[in-house]
């Protein structure tokens, strides 16, 4: 599905991601870990062409995206959740949801999907989008990337800072996306009880670079404590 | 003194109108591109210019030239975003430079016949001078009812702002491209990755702004000397619209356009021009220190 070779990402004139390799196989949830400010979310962004510059290759279903505008990756089949979720506070929830349809090749409507796993969002379809609380948001960010109708699904941390009642139903919903949907998705999570538990493969990010990859069964402890714990 | 009264705003409010035109088109651009167009006067001064010639060599009257103008500065303004502004995106200040340039060299080639008097040639109706463009007839010619006069050119030019700013009204949250134009001026990065191709709608949000500015160059030559510098004052009080009414809000720039050219309208005619501008300016700084994100200004962009 999505195959990244010798990637060097830069931010100006500072590099970010150095000389990294991470191949996502058909189907899988990857999830990329690592510490802080190591360049996860740069990966993601890296990805969808939203850095400065970016040397090396990247390659969805054998194609060579390297090179091309965000919008053609995200009609290509590139979905992006955010970090901070990103939703227009004074768009309307509908309107928040239908942005994803313009990647779509199906045209511009809310999926059924959607209307099955947030069922509070199709209640309020006309609510500015900015009166949600942080869990919502994220229910609604996840919203807006199926109405693409995605291939491969970018999360970025979907459960940081939201409450913990909120937190179960997204990471329910994300191991349905890839179950019934067959959707890729890749997962920047700092939680690695949650990684282990949804997660097929990962990869150990470290200064920009991928240290430790593999089956998520290969995650030991001892890696976790040498790659997360500060 | 209640007809007179009327009159001073009756005048007050056409000027709002082509205040209006100019600023919707910055307002938009701006907005979306966080481009400061510093060629829009200039885009103005072209529309003029189009009415002035076209009226002298294809003898095209107010209506034929008021669609032909749009398409003119539209079009100049594509050129020059596709070949300047394009290349500077989110530079703010690089793009105010580049395109007081742009500004500066449209005048000169419009005050050297195209560059075409270095080769001794003459273009009628372009270059330096008064032109003026004839209105047509039945438009220039005052008539009384109940004691009020109408202005029958002044009517038109808020006729024809009230329908262009109902259509760009429909254009901006009524289609699938207004959307896309206000998911760009709120966060351009999340419009690439829905899908949006912020550079395609971006260029023609500038056209269509550039084209409105077209417009109301031809509605300004109607009753105001056509000079190659006639954009310099224009883009200001375009701006000052902007800021006021708040970036990229539609009925913020209507009300700031509304309000700005009343208080300029009116103090204009009861004391002089020079105290008229010294009071918008006052109340502009006035509202600007109340909001600085304007009348209605959304944070951030």
């Amino acid at each position: 599905m999505l195959d990244v070779q010798n990637l060097n990402s830069f931010y100006g004139r500072s590099k970010a991601i150095q000389d990294l390799s991470i191949k996502v196989l058909d189907g899988a949830v990857f999830a990329i870990l690592g510490r802080n400010g190591v360049g996860k979310t740069t990966l993601l962004r890296t990805i969808l062409g939203l850095t400065d510059k970016c040397e090396g290759s990247i390659k969805l279903n054998g194609t060579e995206i390297t090179g091309k505008p965000t919008f053609e990756r995200a009609r290509a089949g590139v979905a992006y959740v955010p970090q901070g979720r990103m939703i227009i506070p004074d768009f309307s929830i509908k309107d928040n949801i239908l942005m994803g349809g313009f990647a779509s090749s199906k045209g511009r409507k809310i999926p059924d999907l959607v209307a099955e796993l947030f069922p509070y969002l199709m209640e309020n379809l006309e609510r500015p989008g900015g009166v949600l609380s942080g869990g919502q948001q994220q229910q609604l960010a996840i919203a807006r990337a199926l109405a693409s109708d995605p291939k491969l699904l970018l999360l970025d941390e979907p459960t940081e800072g939201i409450q913990p009642n909120i937190v179960e139903q997204i990471e329910e919903c994300i191991t349905r996306l890839n179950r019934e949907l067959k959707l890729t998705i890749v997962l920047v999570e700092q939680n690695v009880d949650f990684a282990r538990k949804a997660a097929s493969h990962f990869a150990m990010i470290e200064n920009g670079t991928c240290k430790v990859d593999g089956k998520i069964k290969a995650l030991t402890a001892k890696i976790v404590s040498q790659y997360m714990t500060i | 003194m209640v007809h007179r009264m009327a009159n001073i705003l009756f005048i007050g409010l056409s000027l709002s109108s082509i205040l209006l035109l100019i600023a919707l088109g910055l307002s938009i651009t701006y907005g979306a591109m966080g481009v400061i167009n510093m060629a829009h006067g200039e885009l103005v001064m072209i529309g003029a210019y189009t009415a002035v010639l076209s009226g002298l060599y294809l003898n095209l009257n107010l209506f034929l030239a008021l669609p032909l103008a749009f398409l003119v500065s539209a079009g100049v303004g594509l050129a020059v975003e596709r070949v300047i502004i394009r290349q500077l995106y989110g530079r703010i200040i690089d793009t105010l430079l580049a395109t007081w340039g742009v500004a500066i060299l449209l005048q000169q080639l419009i005050r050297l016949e195209f560059g075409l008097s270095f080769f001794g040639i003459h273009v009628d109706g372009l270059g330096p001078g008064f032109q003026s463009f004839p209105i047509p007839a039945f438009l220039s010619e005052n008539f009384d009812i109940l004691g009020f006069t109408v202005q029958p050119y002044r009517s038109f030019i808020i006729v024809l702002t009230i329908a262009l700013t109902f259509l760009t009204w429909f254009l901006m949250y009524r289609t699938s491209l207004g959307t896309q134009v206000r998911a760009i001026m709120r966060n351009p990065q999340m419009a690439a990755a829905c899908g949006i191709d912020v550079n395609r709608i971006s260029a023609w949000t500038f056209a269509y702004g550039s084209g409105l500015a077209g417009v109301a160059g031809v509605l300004l030559a109607g009753f105001k000397a056509v000079l190659p510098n006639m954009g310099e004052s224009v883009v200001v009080d375009g701006f000052l619209v902007v800021v006021v009414g708040g970036v990229g809000s539609l009925f913020g720039t209507l009300l700031s356009a509304a309000v700005l050219g009343q208080i300029n309208g009116v103090f204009a005619i009861l004391t002089n021009d020079i105290v008229a501008r010294a009071i918008v300016f006052g109340v502009v700084i006035f509202l600007i220190l109340l909001r600085p994100n304007g009348l209605f200004g959304f944070k951030s962009r």
